[in-house]
């Protein structure tokens, strides 16, 4: 990161003891120090793991045992079969992957730019704790309840729905938000982006009480105005708990699924299915763990680049601190 | 030293409290028994199918001194197959589709009921052939009836018809022109609901009246068995009969409000205390739901009543279609048999019609236990149908009758010819290799 620093190769070994006289008992402790979380971490994420990228290739039934090989099969369906996943025969393309792709591009912005904006303005007022805590409790509710909020707040019925209550307010005819193909995605997003805008605020608005007050006093004794301010400055030094909470937010949305199971169970038709909710419906309702198992491995697939980078990034701040 | 020598012997402790609780879990399998004198029943059932079933095993319980343990999950499927693929099934488990009970039973993971003193006799005595036949598979018997109710019945508001003068339809014409004169009055007709999440089986519903009627009831049976495709004229056909009614001009709030509503959501449209809508479709259970549920002052029969689904195709006359859940057993022993022969018995299919909730398909229950009339008389129309027909959708294998729901869905958001063809022959290519698993 920062250039002043010593890097590890300049830095004086920290230990002063050569390996080669390190004694076997050392060793033996070092295992049994990391024992007990290999033991968890192998049972419950590498076996399962495992488990599962094995059962892609078969094609398997509700007793999930490695039965009928079908090697590539599963994939190839999946990616070229399969309408519900992906289908690129039409303009705009559709299924599960793409919508994914929706929820990517505006549940990530809109919930940086709402949890910015506010950790932002949060710090001006008087009441600052108050907005605060308000906007923070939709993440301490679980996201079954978010959904059933939400489902009454999309309501079609006027005497339900807030929303088409206000829209019938200024005489515009109720919208069955949930039951629209063209609404009901950007409508889930919105119910996924209010229950975790409080988090991002939360996080940046610490980073933001971090920052020292002399640079941004400096600036302003020097004339900079409050928006050059935000972005020539808050914001650069803001980019790594933004870039931490863009992957949590991405992680996020490639797992959504409870949302989506509670609202609409990935309709109308199947026009809201994301990535994992294709995988619960073809593993559990469609009696094929085999083919759900391959959307699973997508799923790992698309996940795995961020991790790397996030674990990259861990590192090189430990060795920089 | 000292202090890393602490640190070893927590690190062995953490090791062998992990170790050891991985352990207890893998054997709590095996060794945990249940005490003698109690089953578990698994199903779906929740709010008033499930304080019905409660009486019923209550009444059991009083009696045999074996207790139940009743767990009920929505998500039947997946449910029942975790606990399958973890080796830890229900003793019995209540199950709303043949089409599932057959693939549980190809698997094997069902005990057949011949073997446990439910005699071919002792089921004549109590069900009809067709009940029978749909809980049997290769000719063995896999499951019990346990409830059933009568799809063909559509609902309506007495006073309506009363202010306008109209009369219940007997055929499908004098049904368009029933919603043709409600709409030239400035009201909705129908109100349906097939919304957000689990109620895309409504549609499947409305496919499957239209099309027994119509195509007639042989053809529905290779339909829902696998012997004829889904591409076929007669599925189209049923399909543009079917957005006579479903469609933007008779259904509140159009194919979006539909989409948007739940099933409960669009009886509430008619039942409720402000009515929006005046038709809504759905089996028997409608009546217990909106009377328990929706809107506690309607009078069955008064301010609540139906008519029988009116015919299409004159020859095919009204089939009535049904739907009815079985009791399957993952377990055979003696307080299983005991039971399944309770619940088989013409005292408990008495107290479990006396709540209202359900219709039982036993020949042995007294039409006089059915506590009002809409249930008597759905409870008649099974007993005296000419010619009865399984829910299609619940007869296809797992969970399809689900994706047929979805695909229904995109039709009626778009009922053109050129995409009618596209969900179909989607929808066949999916099913074509499933039949039969």
């Amino acid at each position: 990161m920062s250039q002043a620093l010593p890097t590890p190769a300049a830095a004086p070994p920290v230990d002063a003891e050569p390996v080669g006289r390190r004694s076997l008992r050392a060793r033996f402790q070092g295992l049994l120090f990391i024992a007990p979380a290999l033991v968890v971490l192998l049972l419950f994420l590498v076996y399962p793991a495992y488990y599962t990228i094995r059962l892609s290739f078969y094609q398997s039934d509700f007793l999930f045992k490695f039965t009928n090989w079908v090697g590539l099969d599963n994939f190839k369906h999946l990616l070229t079969n399969d309408p519900d996943f992906l289908d690129l025969s039409q303009f705009p393309p559709s299924g599960a992957l793409v919508n994914n792709l929706r929820w990517v591009i505006f549940y990530i912005s809109i919930s940086l730019l709402f949890g910015l904006g506010f950790a932002v303005l949060a710090v001006r007022v008087r009441y600052e704790r108050l907005v605060k805590s308000v906007i923070f409790v939709p993440m301490a509710i679980s996201a079954t309840a978010v959904g059933i909020i939400w489902l009454f707040v999309y309501s079609p019925d006027i005497n339900q729905g807030v929303l088409n209550a206000v829209l019938h307010a200024f005489g515009h005819d109720p919208v069955s938000w949930l039951g629209r193909s063209d609404t009901v995605n950007y409508a889930l997003i919105f119910a996924y982006i209010w229950a975790s805008t409080g988090f991002v605020m939360v996080v940046l608005s610490a980073a933001i009480k971090g920052i020292p007050t002399e640079i941004l006093e400096a600036a302003r004794a020097d004339g900079a105005g409050e928006w050059p301010i935000f972005w020539r400055i808050m914001v650069p030094m803001l980019s790594l708990p933004i870039s931490i909470v863009t992957i949590w937010l991405f992680i996020n949305v490639i797992k959504v699924f409870d949302i989506i199971y509670v609202m609409t169970g990935g309709g109308p038709g199947t026009s809201s299915r994301v990535i994992a909710f294709s995988m619960y419906y073809e593993t559990f309702p469609n009696l094929r763990p085999g083919y759900g198992a391959a959307v699973a491995v997508i799923m790992l697939i698309l996940v795995l680049p961020v991790m790397v980078v996030n674990v990259r990034r861990f590192r090189s701040e430990r060795v920089v601190t | 030293m000292k202090q890393r020598s602490v640190l070893v012997a927590l690190a062995v402790l953490a090791l062998v409290a992990v170790v050891s609780a991985i352990a207890a879990t893998a054997s709590y399998g095996s060794r945990a028994k249940r005490s003698a004198g109690s089953i578990e029943v698994f199903s779906l059932w929740g709010g008033s199918e499930q304080d019905a079933f409660l009486k019923v095993t209550k009444a059991f319980t009083a009696k045999t001194g074996i207790d139940v343990k009743y767990t009920s999950g929505r998500d039947f499927t997946t449910d029942i197959g975790a606990r399958l693929a973890a080796g830890n099934p229900p003793d019995v488990a209540i199950v709303p589709r043949p089409g599932y009970l057959a693939s549980l039973a190809r698997r094997g993971v069902l005990k057949p009921l011949s073997g446990m003193g439910i005699t071919s006799t002792y089921m004549r005595a109590r069900y009809g052939a067709s009940w029978i036949g749909f809980g049997s598979v290769g000719g063995k018997l896999y499951g019990v009836p346990a409830k059933a109710n009568s799809k063909s019945v559509i609902w309506y508001r007495p006073a309506t018809f009363k202010k306008y003068k109209l009369k219940a339809p007997k055929t499908w014409n004098q049904l368009l022109a029933l919603t043709k004169k409600l709409k030239s009055k400035g009201l909705t007709p129908w109100a349906v609901g097939d919304g957000p999440n689990q109620s895309q089986w409504v549609l499947t519903d409305w496919f499957e009246s239209i099309y027994v009627r119509q195509a007639g009831p042989a053809k529905y049976q290779q339909l829902f068995t696998g012997k004829l495709k889904f591409t076929d004229a007669s599925v189209v056909r049923a399909l543009n009969t079917m957005t006579q009614v479903i469609n933007n001009k008779y259904v509140l709030g159009g194919i979006q409000g539909m989409l948007g509503q739940s099933f409960v959501g669009g009886i509430t449209d008619v039942f409720g205390k402000k009515p929006k809508a005046h038709l809504y479709y759905e089996g028997g259970f409608v009546g217990g739901i909106a009377i328990d549920q929706v809107n506690k002052s309607l009078k069955p029969g008064v301010s609540i009543n139906d008519f029988t689904w009116p015919s299409i195709t004159p020859k095919y006359g009204s089939p009535v279609t049904i739907g009815g859940d079985y009791a399957v057993a993952f377990k055979d022993n003696a307080n299983v048999r005991t039971f399944l022969n309770y619940i088989t018995s013409g005292a408990a299919g008495t107290i479990w019609v006396s709540t209202g909730a359900i219709i039982s398909p036993n020949k042995l229950v007294p039409p006089r236990a059915y506590p009002n009339v809409l249930v008597r008389r759905e409870g008649a129309q099974l007993a005296g149908a000419k010619t009865i027909r399984f829910d299609g959708s619940d007869q296809m294998p797992g969970a399809f009758g689900d994706t047929w729901g979805f695909a229904l869905q995109k039709i009626a958001q778009n009922p053109s010819s050129s995409n009618i063809k596209k969900v179909l022959s989607g929808f066949q290519k999916q099913i074509a290799g499933q039949w039969g698993t």
